[in-house]
């Protein structure tokens, strides 16, 4: 009962702070402690309640088990991490945002592929996750290649259709300008067209960090080798390790967080002129 | 045995007289002829003699049964012992009650052409597992074989198996994990013969473990009316098991009327009944004690990493089967 109590303290402690100092939310040091306070206030509710209802750890574990499971196993996750976010993820995410990014100048460019290879992007976009990872580990064997090949599949659409749109930014009369300048088509790609599609293709890198990290872990749900985060998370639930699951859960959170946040700085140098940057 | 039906009727209260009692039974895979006995009972209305009203929930690749009866999704769930074991050491309470399989199913199926002849032969080959859960007959028995699983020069590489058999056919594993009942015939139906391959029963390398056995949570058996539920559901599957092994083509019909997604064939459940009955035959439901020892004999020796770490206490019981059965 004490439990439920301190959960509910915690929590009301926790929204009080966090309307107190939201008066201030000009400072770059609350907008930090905000969403901090509200990360830490959940944590402690979730031990609070799981402690006070007696909560079965093979159905929800403490956080504190699972930090001590996070800790414990620092090098089982890191070998996961490396096969999956490393191998899986960034090798599939790299070639899929490249190979996007070249195919949407080509379909920028002719009427013909635009009318061809779009459809066909679209169809790329609605096909299942589940119907095409089985597929691949048949193709690619079990190891990172087939995870990697998912993740094109995956991360390929949205970096396209953003980019697609993104060439069209560009509006009629900078275009004319450039032509008067005796500009090639080449040049008003570099010079005007790439960099006012920039703020564009930025958002589509965005959706497809998060997209690269589902499509990895899920892809070895349908075959793997014996380490990698799906890997561990399909398994760990059929022999009741919940904490070992967890602590990959975290592990992948802290990794889509991080990518995305790379790209976000990134973006941040690169779009500054946009209005969407200004402060 | 009719008697004794009327008896324990007449000894439930008033209320459970009217109405039947529930039990939800959570199976360990799809609907198939693995769980025969069960639709036979259900459909030939075993459970409704016994006043139980019984809802059989098929498992599936994301199923883990001992989830769902630490969730309460179920009463009693069909669940091999090795899984079983490893989670009553994880912290769930499980107990067995009833032990309808006598024998494993569970064998490795090995292409000749990939040099496998004998269990000298692993090292250095890839082999399709099955995991969550089903992994701990395996890796106890290479443990025995002293063959590292780790993908060393001297070991043998893993793979997690999905839940067909293409590795075998694709040639991206010398063995795939089959069970005697289900993926040996699918691998005989995709085209390779019986010649062609290695069989390794579990049964045979002394490593069997028992499969499909049905599991409480300790906390439950305490309770009268809990228990008095189990005796009824235990005879009455049992009645169903046996019925399904005197008439195996009738009760793969029956398993097929149960199969809601069509993805059963006739020739493949008939046969699937057929190589059950053989691993049904020599069990009563009653645990064999020593049936139990071996298999925790064989997890125990699971050398650097064990499935379990100690011998169980209170992992099995008679306290239904003696008096479901007598």
């Amino acid at each position: 009962m004490s439990w439920l109590i301190l959960a509910l303290l915690v929590w009301l402690g926790g929204w009080a702070l966090n309307i107190w100092l939201s008066r201030w939310d000009r400072l770059r040091a609350v907008r930090i402690a905000v969403p901090v306070i509200f990360g830490v206030t959940l944590l402690v509710v979730w031990e609070a309640l799981v402690r006070g209802f007696g909560i079965s750890p093979v159905i929800l574990p403490a956080p504190s088990v699972v930090a001590q499971t996070f800790a414990a196993s620092t090098d089982l996750l890191w070998i996961d991490f490396q096969q999956t976010v490393v191998k899986g993820a960034l090798r599939g995410f790299t070639i899929g945002a490249i190979a996007a990014f070249v195919a949407a100048v080509l379909i920028d460019r002719s009427k013909f592929l635009t009318r061809g290879l779009l459809p066909i992007g679209n169809f790329v976009a609605a096909l299942p996750i589940v119907g095409i990872a089985p597929i691949m580990v048949n193709w690619f064997g079990f190891d990172w290649q087939s995870k990697a090949a998912v993740v094109v599949v995956m991360v390929f659409f949205p970096i396209l259709v953003n980019t697609v749109q993104g060439l069209n930014e560009a509006s009629a009369m900078q275009r004319d300008l450039m032509r008067t300048y005796a500009a090639n088509y080449w040049q008003t790609l570099f010079r005007l067209r790439l960099p006012a599609a920039m703020p564009f293709v930025f958002n589509g890198l965005k959706v497809a960090t998060t997209l690269a990290l589902i499509g990895a872990i899920v892809a070895e749900y349908f075959g793997s080798p014996t380490r990698g985060m799906g890997f561990r998370i399909s398994t760990g639930v059929g022999s009741l390790s919940i904490d070992l699951v967890w602590a990959e859960i975290a592990v992948a959170a802290i990794a889509g967080t991080a990518l995305y946040g790379i790209v976000a700085w990134i973006e941040k140098r690169v779009t500054f002129w946009h209005p969407s940057q200004r402060r | 045995m009719k008697i004794k039906a009327t008896l324990a009727a007449l000894s439930l209260t008033a209320t459970s007289a009217w109405a039947a009692d529930d039990v939800t039974l959570q199976l360990k895979w799809v609907t198939q002829a693995q769980f025969a006995g069960y639709y036979v009972a259900l459909e030939k209305g075993f459970y409704d003699e016994e006043d139980l009203n019984v809802t059989i929930k098929p498992g599936g690749p994301d199923i883990a049964p001992t989830q769902v009866l630490a969730g309460g999704g179920a009463d009693v769930t069909v669940e091999w012992m090795p899984a079983a074991l490893a989670a009553r050491e994880k912290g769930l309470p499980m107990v067995n009650i009833a032990q309808p399989f006598k024998s494993s199913g569970m064998m490795l199926t090995c292409r000749k052409d990939a040099g496998v002849e004998t269990t000298a032969d692993f090292p250095g080959k890839t082999l399709g597992v099955w995991f969550f859960g089903n992994e701990f007959p395996f890796l106890s028995w290479m443990s025995q074989l002293e063959i590292p699983t780790d993908g060393s020069e001297a070991g043998v590489e893993v793979l997690k198996q999905g839940f067909n058999v293409d590795p075998i056919l694709n040639g991206q594993a010398a063995c795939v994990s089959t069970m005697t009942y289900n993926e040996y015939w699918q691998v005989i139906d995709a085209g390779l013969t019986p010649e062609e391959l290695t069989i390794f029963k579990y049964e045979d390398n002394g490593v069997a473990t028992l499969e499909d056995g049905l599991y409480v949570l300790e906390e439950n058996l305490e309770d009268p009316a809990f228990e008095d539920k189990m005796v009824r559901f235990v005879r009455a599957s049992m009645k169903g098991w046996k019925y399904a092994e005197e008439n195996p083509d009738e009760a793969a019909e029956i398993v097929l009327e149960y199969d809601e997604t069509g993805a059963q064939t006739e020739t493949h459940q008939k046969r699937m009944m057929g190589e059950v009955a053989k691993l049904t035959a020599g069990s009563n439901g009653a645990l064999d004690p020593a049936d139990y020892e071996r298999t925790v004999a064989s997890l125990l020796s699971g050398g650097s990493d064990p499935v379990i770490s100690a011998a169980p206490t209170g992992a099995w019981t008679h306290q239904i089967t003696d008096k479901a059965l007598n």
